[in-house]
């Protein structure tokens, strides 16, 4: 992160954010923000409650306690589009694709693109997509296909241009290169690089260390549902960031990383 | 490599293409088999007088299937457009009874159905109660209903004007002869024909062309990522049971129109010929998949098979075995498609 995203006002809070399913406590009084141009990396276990919290700032999902705040006011995030109306968009770790729809009608889902008379645009739709399509995937020619016939690759890179298309200024990103091949996979870390330049606020959800330490600013370790630890990336190695997210504690002796250079 | 990957996608997705095709035009295959079975059997099947009482039938499984079409693709199903049509009918018939001018009453029987239509969208999204019961609850509901309201009494002697819609017919032309009879040349296209024909496009419109019909393949593809994608996906599923509730009220009073007479009796089990209607149309059960024209083939299927049968002598009782056939080797070919 530079100096002046640090002056800046934090883009999202979120304080102590609870998900309980029945007896699953899914997310326990997580705390965590974001600041405008920043990468946060979301690290944890499969099933220690990444999905759950930034559904919960998505709107997909309702918290059970805890406060949002956007731009240093508390919001109420009560569906999807509450969550766009604050510029807030979502890739999926499901992809959320109508399977039966092409890439288009995938694209502009929800927010249709229409003629004057409050017609589909289906042409216009159509020559949008294809070049923001393109432009993630120079090879994307299955436009009008059904997306159930597409390669897993294909899906993930409509479900990014979908999040990437409209105005946003805080974009999550749950595991986006899981399907990916390497090439599809740098071009996804270039987008990034590409979005935190213009000011957006990333979370990442991932499991590839490699991107973790390329991409991130900070990580935040979440272990059974705890945030055990938020660490501007410098501070912290590849085993400190396993350990976290193995035994969600850090060694009793440990200090920053960048002190012990330093010192 | 890598082209090669391309161009076998490339292939597969054309295959499929011509597999949609492949399901219209057998269909279409499907009617004109029956066509010239039921023409060899009986003579005055191809008629021009025959092939309008089939026209007739038709429109109204057609208005009931274009409803049920769009509820099918949200991936529901309306088991309630049977007893809604009775229901609208007698409506109608008390309306115009009550003293209420021909048109007004009719468009009190379309909106009866549309207000069913709305209680089982509200039922489904609200207290999320399957489709399945909630439609069979609103068959019992709105049935019974009818019933009540008039004593299982047919309501008849209700005036020349409320039977023009089910019997009027549009480019009729009769010519007087010598002997001071008229001769009918041309029996006309029947409003019922017409009506469905209207309804047809204005739906297909709708599902192709407005974001609504869009929202309504979406939610039935993906429930979950339509109301991801910002879809107000209960507002979608309301409105197509709205529609299917409005469109079996539409059938009802013309359907009462026709017979001139109320009765809180009719459309038993219409709800299946218009499932069928969808289905052998090629709208999946599993929602997602469907559109208006494979529907109308579908109908006219059913109206054909109907009719034929009638003419064969076949009786009302091997009808029921047969379109029970029908119905489940339609779904049966609808689920080897989705199992694909
Ligand atoms: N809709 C749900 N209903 C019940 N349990 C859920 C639901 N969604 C997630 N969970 C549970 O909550 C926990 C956290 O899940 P999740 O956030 O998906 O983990 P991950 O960190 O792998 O993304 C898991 O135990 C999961 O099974
Ligand atoms: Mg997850």
């Amino acid at each position: 992160m530079n100096q002046t995203a640090k002056d800046q006002a934090p883009l999202v809070e979120l304080i102590g954010i609870e998900k309980r399913f029945g007896g699953l406590h899914a997310v326990n009084g997580v705390s965590v923000d974001l600041m405008p141009g920043e990468v946060v990396g979301v690290l944890g276990h499969n099933g220690a409650g990444k999905s759950c919290l930034m559904r919960m700032l998505s709107g997909a999902m309702l918290p059970n306690a805890g406060t949002i705040r956007v731009n240093g006011r508390p919001v109420q995030i009560a569906s999807p589009q509450d969550a766009r109306d604050h510029g807030i968009e979502t890739i999926y770790q499901t992809l959320a694709l109508a399977d039966h729809l092409d890439a288009p009608a995938n694209l502009f889902l929800g927010r249709e693109l229409k003629d004057r008379f409050g017609n589909l645009d289906d042409k216009r739709m159509m020559s949008e997509a294809r070049e923001v399509l393109r432009r993630l995937n120079p090879n994307f020619t299955n436009l009008a296909d059904p997306v159930a016939s597409l390669s897993g690759g294909q899906r993930q890179v409509i479900a990014i241009a979908r999040a990437i298309y409209f105005d946003v200024r805080i974009l999550i990103m749950d595991e986006p290169t899981a399907a990916l091949g390497p090439s599809e996979t740098a071009m996804v870390a270039d987008l990034i690089k590409t979005l935190r330049a213009e000011g957006i606020g990333i979370f990442l959800v991932s499991h590839d260390m490699h991107d973790v330490f390329d991409l991130c600013d900070r990580v935040m370790v979440m272990n059974k549902g705890r945030n055990v630890g938020t660490h501007p990336i410098h501070d912290v190695n590849k085993d400190d960031v396993l350990g976290l997210i193995i035994k969600g504690a850090l060694p009793d002796d440990w200090t920053p990383r960048h002190l012990e250079v330093a010192g | 490599m890598a082209e090669l990957v391309q161009r076998l996608r490339r292939a597969g997705s054309s295959a499929r293409l011509s597999k949609e095709a492949f399901h219209k035009l057998s269909a279409v295959l499907t009617m004109l088999i029956l066509i010239v079975v039921f023409s060899i059997g009986n003579g005055a099947f191809l008629s021009v007088n025959n092939g309008l009482t089939i026209l007739l039938q038709t429109a109204v499984i057609g208005l009931l299937g274009i409803g049920m079409t769009m509820v099918i693709i949200t991936g529901g199903i309306d088991l309630s457009v049977g007893s809604v049509l009775a229901l609208s009918g007698t409506v109608t018939g008390m309306l115009v009874k009550a003293g209420v001018p021909v048109v007004p009453a009719m468009l009190g029987g379309v909106a009866t159905g549309a207000i069913c239509g709305a209680i089982n969208g509200l039922i489904v999204t609200k207290m999320r109660i399957t489709p399945f019961v909630a439609t069979l609850g609103m068959m019992l509901i709105a049935r019974g209903t009818a019933l009540q309201l008039t004593g299982a009494a047919p309501i008849s002697q209700l005036g020349e004007a409320f039977g023009v819609l089910g019997n009027g017919s549009l480019f009729r032309v009769v010519e007087m002869q010598a002997n001071g009879f008229p001769r009918v040349v041309f029996p006309g296209i029947p409003y019922p024909v017409i009506l469905l024909a209207i309804v047809a496009v204005l739906a297909s419109f709708l599902l192709r062309r407005r974001p609504l019909g869009r929202h309504i393949y979406a939610t039935g593809s993906s429930e979950e990522a339509a109301r991801l994608s910002g879809v107000n996906t209960d507002r979608t599923k309301i409105l197509a049971y709205v529609m299917s509730g409005g469109l079996a009220g539409l059938a009802g009073v013309v359907l009462m129109s026709r017979l001139i007479t109320a009765q809180p009796n009719e459309g038993v089990m219409y709800e299946l010929d218009a499932i069928a209607a969808a289905v052998i149309g090629g709208a999946s059960l599993m929602g997602g998949v469907g559109n208006i024209s494979g529907t109308m083939i579908g109908a006219f299927i059913i109206g054909i098979l109907r009719n034929g049968l009638n003419m064969s002598g076949v009786s009302s009782f091997v009808q029921q075995i047969i379109i029970g056939v029908v119905v489940i080797l339609a779904v049966y070919v609808d689920q080897l498609r989705s199992r694909r």
